[in-house]
């Protein structure tokens, strides 16, 4: 049987590829997402190994809690250390040196006046002579370190970047002063080498101006240690902690080893890579799903076509097991061939895919590609696991082939088909009730999102199992132009694709998951998009908003500029942070006291804002209903910095203009429990009697002055934060291609196979006057049939589902938009890619010879 | 070679062959299908090919036919050389001007009976003269049975419908290949006596390609081939004489 099954295979080598680009394309993507991330990872290994060069142990506070859940919180950050705990360190036996250290917010702007930021942090650090220094990450290789207040060392790629001379005067803005002028010194090298940041820029300042410009007079982010000779980390660490149970500092203050802490920065990248991974690995995994679909309908059409074969080898002794176990080996055979071809190609198509991320605004650091023995494990199993399990049925129905099929001439139908249909409804019920559980039931979101993932998922193969039912009525609808402009071609094209309603429908079922994920994301999108421009241009009074060029926010004292410059002025300044509740990490907007003026969140009677300024809180609505909260309760909540209070002012019941889901709202102006004060965005709503000409001028000089930041008018700002959502949009739309590409190379597949198979009657068609032309038109309207009706059922589920999900956020007040327009377009550009799938197969129908095609067995 | 001899301008004959050789193959394994046949076969006329089984009148139908291209020779249909036509010419010549009825699979199973009588019509997006259609579906007696898929007739249905589609664009030759080969002898007198009655009744004409006496002795003419030439030639078959013919060839 063994040699049967290859003979087979080798025989058909057409066939074989175009069946393996459906698990190659699926599996190359995975391996490819799995190298991306791998390397990214080994980047920032390296990165924080660097940050850590020369520190055997820090010491610094404890985390006052760990921020999990977080709900459009900010990120959590330890409160500093003060300098005089540097001396009570270096005291301790063992201790060779100790130094505190600080990494604080500092934007450069570069010589042509633009802000060198890009999609990184931008850092400013002290500078210590290297003698003094714990921290060996940095060296200076031109010019020399910064010795006064008003000089600064750039990392080399910044230098560069901000086209610096040693001399050059560097203008940096910092969060909470104003931006000052800096003489450039030096250059220098982190980690030895210029791209080891990760597009991060750093500025080196004099220790005592490092921490006056980013808020920690007298005070460090850690201290830093040096081990005495003789003395390990581990030793160090221990000798610290000691010291600090001793003096009673241990309930703020921690110490682990500079190991430990590289571990630890570089996990937590790492945990921020998985979202990243899982993001990628979604679109991979719809691409191997839809491929499975590929590989079921091959494997069926081929069962069929070698039914004589297969009926022969049963007459000739071979048992039922020994039959489907060809079969299975050639599915075991192309998915593990298709695998090994699909991890090769993953590698090389990692640079082409961060091109492409790049492209879309996603600006990775490149780095060795690192390929873990995980990628090529999982993805090989992943594929030929894939390809197996889509096979299984068709082989399996090649068991109940009797042997009597060798002589008979016609297709053998294994009759199964009412039980299709009741498994076909059941998981359509199933996947429906699963999607309104998943949507209206009482769940986490990632729960949530897990269910109608599922949901999804069982739909399709509900609605693949039934669709034989409609294709034919369907192929009779969208063959009707043909038949009326083409006649007997399209008349052909129809009843071609009626001929076989299963073959017709599981290649459609390809396509249509794909059609379905992007209708339903453009119904989505739509929606929000609508949704948040209505309720920015309905529920804001702002003229004019702030908000950062990239993801890093921005400092407050630009608000504090727009209000001395423009007297009269609201401004409002929005923030995030986190506070930990009951347990429960809580995401809450910091909002300037006033903002109601600005902003409506459509806050209940009853809300004392006179006294929101000083440590209120506003709660949504529905979350003071669960935590039973009244107006006037004291809150006992940690903040970052340590415990506090916040009593409840108000509540409110709108949260769609605000900048975050948050559920509680704190004034900016008693902000001490957080860190650092950043600002997200910033409203401003002009003073009377200042044109608005005038008031746009003295914001966009701002803007200019602190750099990292766009200011525009309430239209310009919608049209940005769309123009950035759309962004991401468009590259998942360009993920999803790869599923519409596999089907499309499976209606190749289908209709090269059937062009095979119906060699005989082409040319007859062809001995009795069918032109070329004719033929191949004949074929192309198949195409177009399959693809179109893929699109239609698509179409319609993703219109169910994309309502659907939509409906599940109406009580967030998301209110459901259609893009009509632009699934049109969808459906045109489904039914041109399905004519080109068609062109491959028609031309190899043309080309066949007339004569050798009547007379072939 | 008794064909007579080829006159190299107009003629009354439908179909022609001048000299044709027809080779498969190269080297060791060449074979001469055909080598040098000169035939024509006239307006009217029913006639049929027969030889034994590598004699060459398969390869000689396909050549006539235009299914199939000429080593060296040429070949005629009515006046134009279908040997010296393009593919995109060859087709129209097959649409319009030649009917064709093969062994077996002779029907689209997709479309129905009269679907198929108008196929060729239907490729060159023109409509049967309704009087022509009803009398050769009278001709083949498959009024009721035309609006079923070919899956849903005998075989000997089958072959009826093949012969209307063949009839149906009054094409200037019909080229019919062992029609009657896969047929019991009931369905294939049938069908003979059709193909008798399109030659007579409608004026048609038509070549065939057997192996059978029996179907040969309802021609007008036998042409006997063997080893890719032609050895005999008569007119007014019986079964006895055509039997006689095939025996002196085996000798």
């Amino acid at each position: 049987m063994w040699r049967v099954t290859f003979r087979g295979l080798l025989a058909k080598k057409f066939r074989l590829v175009l069946t393996s680009i459906a698990i190659i394309l699926g599996v190359a993507f995975m391996a490819g997402t799995f190298v991306l991330t791998d390397t990214l990872g080994s980047v920032f290994d390296n990165l924080f190994a660097n940050t850590t060069k020369g520190v055997d142990a820090v010491v610094r506070s404890r985390e006052p809690f760990k921020a999990s859940n977080q709900q459009g919180g900010g990120e959590q950050t330890r409160p500093p250390v003060p300098a005089s705990l540097v001396d009570t360190v270096s005291d301790v036996d063992g201790v060779e040196l100790a130094q505190g250290n600080l990494l604080g917010y500092a934007l450069v702007t570069g010589t042509d006046g633009e802000a060198i930021i890009n999609q990184a942090p931008t850092f400013g650090l002290p500078w210590f002579p290297p003698k003094q220094s714990v921290n060996q990450s940095n060296e200076i290789i031109k010019g020399r370190q910064p010795r006064a207040p008003d000089e600064v060392a750039l990392d080399l790629k910044t230098f560069e970047d901000g086209k610096f001379k040693i001399g050059d005067e560097a203008k940096i803005s910092f969060l909470t002063v104003e931006p000052r002028k800096f003489t450039v010194v030096g250059t220098f090298l982190f980690g030895g080498k210029k791209d080891a940041l990760a597009g991060a820029t750093l500025a080196a300042f004099v220790p005592t101006t490092a921490q006056e410009v980013m808020n920690r007079v007298d005070q460090w982010d850690l201290i830093e240690v040096k081990a005495a000779d003789g003395v390990s980390e581990t030793q160090l660490r221990d000798r610290l902690r000691q010291m600090l149970r001793d003096e009673g500092l241990s309930k703020d203050y921690e110490s682990i080893t500079g190991a430990e802490l590289a571990k630890e920065q570089s996990d937590e990248i790492q945990q921020n890579l998985s979202f990243f991974n899982t993001f990628l690995l979604v679109f991979a995994l719809i691409a191997l799903f839809v491929g499975a679909f590929v590989i079921y309908n091959t494997f069926s059409i081929t069962v069929a076509q070698r039914i004589r074969e297969l009926g022969l080898l049963r007459a000739l002794g071979a048992s039922g097991r020994q039959v489907v176990g060809s079969v299975v080996l050639e599915a075991f055979v192309v998915g593990a061939f298709s695998s090994v071809v699909g991890i090769i190609l993953g590698v090389l198509i990692v640079t082409p895919l961060q091109g492409l991320l790049s492209a879309f605004g996603i600006d990775l650091p490149g780095g060795s590609l690192q390929i873990e023995p995980r990628t090529i494990i999982v993805s090989f199993l992943v594929g030929t696991g894939v390809t197996l399990i889509a096979a299984l049925a068709p082989a399996r129905r090649s068991a109940r082939i009797p042997p009597i099929a060798a002589l008979r001439d016609q297709a053998f139908d294994s009759g199964a088909v009412r039980r299709r249909y009741i498994w076909g409804t059941v998981f359509l019920v199933v996947g429906v009730v699963a999607l309104l559980l998943g949507l209206f039931g009482n769940m986490s979101g990632g729960q949530s999102a897990g269910l109608v993932g599922i949901s999804a998922l069982t739909v399709f193969i509900g609605v693949a199992m039934l669709s034989p039912l409609l294709a034919p009525p369907a192929a009779r609808v969208l063959t009707w132009p043909a038949t009326r402009s083409q006649r007997i071609t399209g008349i052909l094209a129809r009843e071609n694709s009626q001929r076989n309603p299963r073959r017709t429908a599981s290649a459609a079922a390809a396509l249509m998951i794909g059609l379905t994920l992007v209708t339903a994301i453009a119904i989505m999108s739509q929606s929000f998009k609508t949704t948040f421009r209505s309720s920015i241009e309905d529920q804001t009074t702002a003229d004019f908003i702030l908000s950062p060029t990239g993801f890093a926010p921005f400092s407050p004292e630009a608000a504090q500029a727009v209000r001395d410059e423009l007297p009269g002025s609201t401004v409002v300044e929005y923030r995030f942070g986190t506070v930990q509740f009951q347990g429960d990490s809580i995401g809450v907007l910091g909002a300037s006291p006033d903002f109601s003026k600005m902003t409506d969140v459509n806050l209940q009677p009853g809300a004392r804002m006179g006294q929101f300024a000083d440590g209120g809180v506003l709660v949504y609505k529905d979350a003071a209903k669960d935590r039973g909260l009244k107006i006037g309760d004291e809150l006992d909540v940690n903040f970052p910095t340590g415990p506090g209070t916040l009593t409840v002012q108000g509540f409110f019941d709108d949260k769609k203009a605000m900048p975050s889901d948050s559920d509680w709202i704190v004034s900016t102006a008693d902000w001490g429990g957080f860190p650092d004060p950043q600002d997200f965005y910033v409203g401003v709503i002009k003073p009377d009697g200042v044109s608005t000409k005038e008031a746009a001028h003295v914001v966009n000089k701002v803007a200019d002055r602190f750099g990292g930041i766009e200011a525009d008018n309430k239209a310009g700002f919608i049209d940005r934060q769309i123009a950035q959502f759309d962004q991401i949009l468009g590259l998942v739309y360009v993920l999803l291609l790869l599923a519409v590409i596999i089907a499309l190379v499976g209606i190749v597949n289908t209709l090269a196979l059937s062009v095979y198979e119906r060699t005989r009657e082409i040319g007859l068609m062809r001995a009795v006057g069918m032109s070329r032309k004719q033929l191949r038109r004949m074929i192309r309207n198949e195409a177009l049939v399959t693809a179109t009706f893929g699109s239609l059922l698509g179409l319609a589920i993703g219109l169910f589902f994309g309502v659907m999900i939509v409906q599940s956020f109406s009580s967030d007040g998301i209110t459901l938009a259609i893009p009509v327009p632009q699934i049109i377009v969808f459906l045109i550009l489904a039914g041109l890619a399905g004519l080109a799938a068609g062109v491959l197969p028609a031309r190899r129908a043309a080309r066949l010879d007339v004569l050798d095609a009547i007379t072939t067995e | 070679m008794t064909a007579t001899a080829p006159v190299p301008t107009s003629t009354t004959a439908a179909a022609r062959a001048v000299d044709v050789t027809k080779v498969y193959g190269s080297g060791d394994t060449v074979v001469n299908a055909l080598a040098g046949v000169s035939v024509e076969f006239r307006s009217g006329q029913y006639a049929a090919i027969m030889g034994p089984s590598g004699s060459g009148k398969s390869t000689l139908l396909h050549c006539l036919a235009g299914l199939d291209r000429v080593t060296s020779g040429h070949v005629f249909l009515g006046d134009d050389e279908i040997s010296a036509m393009s593919e995109k010419q060859l087709t129209l010549v097959r649409r319009d001007k030649i009917g064709f009825v093969f062994q077996s699979y002779n029907l689209v199973p997709t479309l129905t009976g009269m679907e198929n009588i108008n196929l060729p019509l239907a490729l060159a997006g023109r409509k049967a003269d309704p009087e022509w259609l009803a009398q050769i579906i009278e001709t083949v007696h498959l009024a009721d049975r035309v609006e079923h898929r070919p899956n849903e007739l005998s075989g000997g249905q089958q072959q009826r419908v093949a012969v209307a589609r063949a009839l149906v664009s009054k094409p200037d030759v019909i080229f019919a290949d062992e029609p009657t080969g896969n047929l019991d002898s009931k369905s294939g007198a049938e069908i003979l006596g059709f193909m008798r009655k399109a030659v007579t009744d409608l004026g048609q004409t038509i070549v065939m390609v057997t192996h059978d006496p029996v179907a040969a002795a309802y021609a007008d003419r036998v042409v006997f081939l063997a080893d890719g030439i032609i050895c005999g030639d008569i007119s007014e078959p019986t079964v006895d004489s055509v039997i006689a013919n095939m025996r002196s060839l085996g000798d």
